[in-house]
């Protein structure tokens, strides 16, 4: 048997340069990373911490009454409160609007209905509540069937209902309930006849209402 | 006029096809010789083995067989009347096939040196494996790596939907098998369930799967087995090679082209290797899956240089990209709980559109670049050096429906750098073994931008190992063992909801130790068995998982305090002052094969108890502005994992045989003693395959019938309804055992067909999959929840090679 060829001992110069090749991927890693950085802050959109129901008495700009729901972790497991009830005056026509906000960092207020009115057209607020605990709307809202009576003062570019203003007229009688606002987020489904099933649910927060 | 020969040799190589079994002085050579430039068979070409005497002729196909030689070096001459020959040899790496081609040369007959090595990854000789080869990886082009591995019994995929597959070994997926690409672990966000290696199986030679512990072989995160992929291997004297692929598929219409065109010259070896995948929305056997098309560039290369002025001498550089959209599902996107409801209570997905090719939210594009330089260098005849220097790039962007959905929810760059230094020594008192160091660095950065808190800190990992492995083999014993010691530190920044930062520094080291036993009884058996441990440190999404992913909350290790029963998530824990350790596993993995080419049989028992097994488990339901949710922490608890693999291999006839598999896992949290989620259900299934030979035009005509039945997951966890949660009647605390929302899927029965063929340069399939189109749901995928998985797909295939 013939082998292919003798074998020769080390030879020193290949060595070295496989060892001059090694120290010199060594040297380029160590040069490049190894950094110390942080993510950068970012504009935390997809949390809401802070939901205010304002309403607005249309005949009296100075009278408003607002109800506010805080997650003050955000996305942490301490518990949604809802701090108040919202006390309404009988027989008084009123405007809802919306304060919706990321609080997390004190230092940077994020103003979320901000970004829901940029994408309105894929976003809807739908309502339920007490029946007539509201001379108008009358009902329960359209939560259960989209076609029941609310009264959108907004639209969007399709012309399909908003939701974040909206306008109640309280009953002429005292009276206690429930008032559940809830928003959807209906990317590429909205239209004329999507409801409150429809889409993903972005906030659903109910309150006790009074007529007072 | 010049003519090229190449010849084929195959020896005693161990793999599930059992033909050649390994015996004392019973070996075998066979192979065939070929004409280079048609690839004709030359028969009556005398083939002698010099040592012995023995010779023979090949026969009309080329074919020669020379049984009785024991395993040693050989030199055999070749000739044909007509032609003269001489030879070169190319001193292969530990363990490959040798390759031989055959020159003409007018002159004299020249001696030919073989040099048979066992067909095996160092130190896992003793550890059960099975390797696919070329033509089963390329049967089917677009498949995912998982897929590909599927047909192994005690190999599956966990999946979510059909374009992101996860390998699962014995029960075990994630980062708890490990993944090499070209010999360097595959560097990617390798955490959750919906990441998927970015491999495109084109460029794959040979996979190779270890179901062992082989931690000491190859590195933290191999607790249940490694995954080995191997390119093209870059032969010398190889004529030039062009292949040209193309496929089509009818469920998602998808389209699929691929090129490999490689030369190999006496000192010279080169490939170049591309491909391209567009799939769009593939189809339930009721219903469109919208969003769930798939497009993918692969492209690699590779050079070999050998060099033999000074000593044997190879340096190689390889070079892979790989570019993925991938789609998933539309209507898996749920946040809420009524949502949520309606979905899994719906028979079809909420969301249904027509076909489409176009890839919308959710998706995930991702880019994956290796570059590597290798060298191998034999400075004597028994021993050599490896080098290996790797570098990684992974970018992944992950998109969801959500406001803004033209922003990337997650965006990260993960770089990786790679050094390996081994070195095979000559034997030492019969000792065979190698012994190496490793250094391991990575950066993962997040890219800002993506107008929500970065899912995962950014962080550097350093780890230096070393590792020795020795075989001791005399008579029909072979004693494994190795040995390996890992130190790796990782520095971490992230970033609360609040946007406060947080850092955390800590370091592990661990010792991982293996022994193994192979021992040839007789003719025709063999029995191996290994015990190894190995390790792994909890992924960065385990340690600081925080709040909502999908229909639940989840808190990970450092982010979650239980302080005497108030639960509490505002802070992050640093890993040194909390009860986080490795997880470490120990397996135990026997196989035993008996039998000959008529009747073969292989089983494989495995016991795998790993001490801090990580899993998720609920602690209650919250009250979130968008409802009540269910909040999960992770935890760590010891897991336990038996099971069983079967094999037997029939010969009906000489044309047609039967192949008979069955895989049963046995999962539990034994910690906590209750069950485990997501654990792969017992299956079996049965492999018909009838070779036909030469049939009317074609060179070659195959069949292969499959049906195959899953089982209904009898361990799954109780099943709580997300109605129940919602409304309070389930009551959820810190001490509830684990539970489902929905019951594990019924057991399902499938049937594959298929067809392969050969017409002078041309080879292709058609195969169907599901083709009683079948509607079914896959426990081991998470988007079972909410639709079917894919119906009857007619996969056509077509290669030309030139």
């Amino acid at each position: 048997m013939k082998t292919m060829k003798t074998m020769k001992t080390m030879n020193p110069f290949r060595m070295s340069t496989l060892l001059a090749m090694l120290f010199l991927a060594i040297i380029i890693t160590s040069c490049s990373s190894d950094d110390d950085q942080a993510p950068e802050e970012e504009n935390e959109v997809e949390v809401i911490t802070n939901l205010s129901l304002i309403f607005t008495n249309t005949a009296d700009a100075s009278d408003i009454v607002s109800a506010t729901a805080v997650d003050a972790d955000g996305a942490g497991i301490g518990e949604l409160v809802v701090l108040e009830s919202i006390d309404l005056a009988a027989d008084t026509e009123y405007t809802l609007t919306y304060s919706i906000l990321n609080a997390l960092n004190p230092d940077d207020v994020e103003d979320i209905a901000e970004e829901i009115e940029e994408e309105d057209f894929d976003h809807q607020i739908f309502y339920g509540f007490t029946e007539d605990i509201f001379a108008s709307p009358v009902g329960d809202g359209n939560i259960d069937s989209s076609s029941d009576a609310v009264n959108y003062n907004d639209e969007d570019v399709n012309g399909n209902p908003v939701g974040l203003s909206t306008t109640w007229t309280t009953a002429a009688t005292a009276s206690t309930g429930i008032f559940t606002t809830r928003l959807q987020h209906q990317p590429d489904l909205k239209s004329a006849t999507t409801g409150a099933s429809d889409g993903d649910t972005d906030f659903n927060l109910t309150f006790t209402i009074n007529i007072e | 006029m010049k003519i090229r020969f190449l010849l084929y040799l195959s020896f005693c190589i161990y793999s599930i096809s059992l033909t050649a079994q390994e015996k004392k002085c019973e070996c075998c050579l066979n192979g065939q010789v070929l004409d280079a430039d048609s690839k004709e068979p030359i028969p009556f070409a005398t083939v002698l083995v010099e040592k012995t005497g023995k010779y023979t002729q090949t026969d009309i196909d080329g074919n020669f067989l020379i049984e009785a030689t024991c395993p040693d070096n050989y030199t055999l001459v070749i000739s044909c009347v007509g032609y003269s020959s001489s030879s070169k040899e190319h001193h292969h790496q530990n363990g490959e096939r040798p390759h031989f081609f055959l020159k003409e040369d007018f002159t004299s007959l020249q001696e030919v040196l073989i040099q048979a090595k066992r067909n095996k990854e160092r130190g896992t000789e003793t550890i059960t494996q099975v390797t696919i080869s070329k033509s089963n990886i390329r049967s089917n082009p677009t498949q995912s790596l998982a897929s590909s591995l599927s047909d192994v019994e005690g190999v599956t995929f966990a999946s979510s939907g059909s374009n992101v597959q996860l390998p699962v070994i014995q029960g075990l997926s994630g980062n708890r098998i490990l993944i090499l690409n070209n010999g360097l672990k595959h560097a990617f966000q390798n955490w959750g369930g919906e990441h998927a290696p970015e491999i495109n199986i084109n460029s794959a030679n040979k996979i190779t799967v270890i179901k062992g512990a082989a931690g000491v072989q190859f590195g933290p995160e191999a607790l249940s087995g490694a995954v080995l992929v191997e390119g093209n291997p870059l032969l010398l004297e190889n004529p030039l090679y062009l292949t040209l692929g193309s496929g089509y598929e009818t469920n998602g219409r998808g389209l699929n082209t691929n090129i490999e065109i490689g030369k190999g010259t006496q000192n010279w070896s080169y490939f170049l290797n591309g491909s391209y995948t567009r799939i769009g929305d593939r189809k339930a056997p009721d219903y469109n899956l919208t969003n769930t098309g798939k497009e993918e560039i692969a492209f690699s290369t590779g050079v070999l240089h050998h060099l033999e002025n000074f000593d044997h001498f190879d340096i190689k550089l390889y070079y892979s990209f790989v570019d993925q959209d991938l789609g998933l599902l539309r209507s898996s996107v749920v946040n809420s709980a009524e949502l949520f409801i309606n979905s899994i209570n719906a028979d079809e997905p909420i969301i249904i559109n027509p076909f489409s090719y176009d890839i919308n939210q959710p998706n995930q594009k991702t880019q994956h670049h290796l570059a590597k330089f290798e060298v191998d260098w034999w400075y004597s005849d028994e021993s050599k050096f490896n080098f290996k220097a790797g570098l990684q790039l992974n970018k992944r962007d992950e998109f969801d429906v959500r406001r803004n959905s033209d922003l990337p929810i997650i965006d990260l760059d993960l770089i990786t750098y790679d050094y390996q230094l081994e070195w095979e020594h000559p034997t030492w008192n019969g000792l065979d073994g190698t012994i190496g160091i490793q250094y391991f660095t990575q950066n993962n950065d997040n890219n800002p931008g993506t107008q929500t808190t970065p899912f995962i800190p950014n962080y550097n990992t350093d780890r230096v190992s070393v590792f020795a492995i020795e075989k001791l083999k005399f008579d029909q014993n072979t004693f494994e063992a190795g040995i390996r010691f890992d130190v790796e530190i990782n520095d971490v920044r992230g970033r609360e909801t609040n946007q406060d930062i947080f850092r955390d520094n800590y370091t592990f080291s661990n010792l991982t130790a293996s022994i193994g036993y192979l021992w040839r009884l007789g003719n025709n058996s063999s029995f191996r068995t290994n015990l190894g441990s190995a390790f792994r440190t909890p992924n960065v999404a385990e340690l600081f998982s925080f709040g909502q992913q999908g229909f639940k909350s989840t808190f990970g290790l450092l982010r979650f305090q239980d302080t005497d029963g108030m639960l509490s998530t505002s802070e992050v824990t640093l890993l040194d002052e909390s009860d986080v350790d490795l997880e470490r596993g120990y397996k135990l993995t026997s196989e035993f094969r008996t039998g000959t080419n008529r009747s073969a049989h292989v089983i494989n028992g495995y016991a795998n108890y790993i001490n801090n097994y990580v899993f998720e488990r609920p602690i209650g339901v919250f009250g979130t502005i968008r409802g009540p949710q269910p909040a999960f922490i992770i935890d760590q608890a010891d897991g336990l994992f038996l099971g069983v693999d079967y094999t037997w291999k029939k010969e009906i006839s000489k044309k047609i045989s039967s192949t008979y598999g069955l895989s049963y896992l046995w999962a539990k949290n034994i910690g906590e003693n209750e069950p485990l989620i997501d654990q792969a259900p017992i299956s079996t299934d049965i492999k018909l395959e009838w070779d036909q030979g030469e049939t009317w035009v074609f060179q070659s005509s195959k069949w292969s019938l499959t049906p195959s039945y899953t089982f209904k997951q009898f361990q799954a966890p109780r099943t709580v309804s997300p109605e129940s949660l919602v409304d309070g009647t389930a009551v959820v605390t810190t001490d509830s055992e684990i539970f489902d929302f929905l019951d594990a899927p019924d057991g399902y029965f499938l049937l594959d067909l298929s067809w392969s063929f050969k017409w002078k340069k041309l080879n292709g399939s058609i195969a169907a999959q599901n083709l009683l189109n079948t509607s079914y749901r896959s426990y081991l995928n998470d988007l079972r929840y909410f639709s079917d998985e894919l119906g009857r797909n007619i996969l056509i295939n077509l290669n030309y090679n030139f």
